[in-house]
């Protein structure tokens, strides 16, 4: 049913590039966006203002970049499933991309609320970095294993 | 020494002979390359964004481009040690790359942008916040800027379309031993190869024999 041939996204030699550049602008507004908020957790960048501040400042930036990220990658992933279902890397990367999203709009989100203590912030604001660059990790490798 | 020479002899040195041989650190370098990107793409789109008027509104532009720059300009010497590293690692390859070529000359239209507009837009954006405006030089700055990382990112993307020129490469290229899956792994995602092992030049003028393993 899935032929990677059969899908309208490989008629074109251009379009998964072009699908690759959206995914990665896509993660810089979405990565870049949380990393400014974990930054601001850390005490480094943006300290005139709260966190409660920089995250409702930049929550709607975050979300178009997920949108962005969110549309192209499956778009890629439907170019040829059976080489990503068969890829362990990348059922690694799901899980970290998933982990990253829930952790992001549960415990981070929290932890951008005033009353937050110093630790809390750091570890949290740490733990958001580890799992969006392992997604990124992710990304890379399941193109070299 | 003639470039093409001297990216030759850069990729023979040990250092990054280490680095192409090695089936993981070459992929972790870019992982963290893109990882920079993601981390301070997303201070340039704002610091951008916000000369533009279209995010941070709430903030002055002073507090959001001050308060991001050093942090910005950190992640931007991540993004180019990463990419030193790779280029080091396959300077021979990248010599013929023609987008890698096309990315370098607009980096280093970068490197112009920000010195014609350090002075007149980004050390005066406290004026901005007095005068409660932003002025045209400053917006077509934050324009200009967001079409060239955007270049950036299409370049650097394509350096991993083009095919490297195998009869010319003074390398053995050696196929991943440790594919797990090889009948489907895709070519077209990363088509350059993944370890190129330097291999003296012929002494004779003729090029180096190149062997698929």
């Amino acid at each position: 049913m899935f032929l990677a041939i059969e899908n309208p996204l490989n008629s074109s030699e251009l379009i998964f590039p072009t699908l690759e550049c959206m995914h990665i602008l896509g993660f810089a507004f979405s990565v870049g966006t949380i990393a400014i908020v974990d930054f601001r957790l850390l005490g480094l960048g943006m300290r005139h203002q709260t966190v409660g501040e920089v995250a409702s400042d930049l929550a709607p930036w975050t979300l178009i970049g997920l949108a962005l990220m969110l549309t192209s990658g499956p778009l890629l992933f439907s170019s040829d499933p059976d080489m990503y279902y068969l890829n362990w890397v990348f059922d690694l990367k799901m899980v970290l991309l998933l982990l990253a999203i829930v952790f992001h709009y549960t415990i981070h989100r929290r932890a951008t609320m005033p009353g937050t203590s110093a630790l809390r912030s750091k570890v949290v604001a740490s733990i958001s970095i580890a799992l969006w660059v392992g997604v990124i990790f992710g990304g890379i490798f399941l193109a070299f294993i | 020494m003639p470039l093409l020479e001297f990216a030759q002899w850069v990729q023979s040195t040990e250092f990054f002979t280490a680095i192409r041989e090695s089936w993981y650190v070459y992929p972790a370098i870019m992982s963290s390359h893109l990882a920079g990107i993601a981390l301070a793409g997303g201070m340039v789109l704002m610091v951008d964004l916000r000369l533009l008027g279209l995010a941070m509104r709430k903030r002055s532009v002073s507090d959001v481009v001050n308060q991001l720059r050093w942090l910005k300009w950190a992640g931007l010497a991540v993004i180019v040690t990463c990419g030193i590293l790779m280029l080091g690692s396959k300077a021979e390859e990248y010599y013929y790359n023609i987008f890698f070529r096309v990315k370098m000359t607009v980096l280093s239209l970068i490197l112009v942008h920000s010195l014609v507009f350090r002075r007149s837009v980004y050390s005066k954006v406290s004026e901005y916040d007095k005068t409660g405006k932003i002025p045209g030089r400053a917006k077509l700055a934050a324009s200009l800027s967001l079409i060239l990382w955007t270049c950036m990112v299409i370049c650097g993307r394509g350096i991993g379309y083009i095919e490297p020129p195998l009869d010319k490469l003074h390398a053995r290229v050696i196929q991943q031993q440790h594919s797990t899956t090889e009948s489907v792994n895709r070519s077209h995602v990363s088509r350059v190869p993944s370890a190129i092992v330097w291999k003296l030049p012929d002494t004779h003028g003729m090029r180096s024999q190149m062997e698929r393993m």
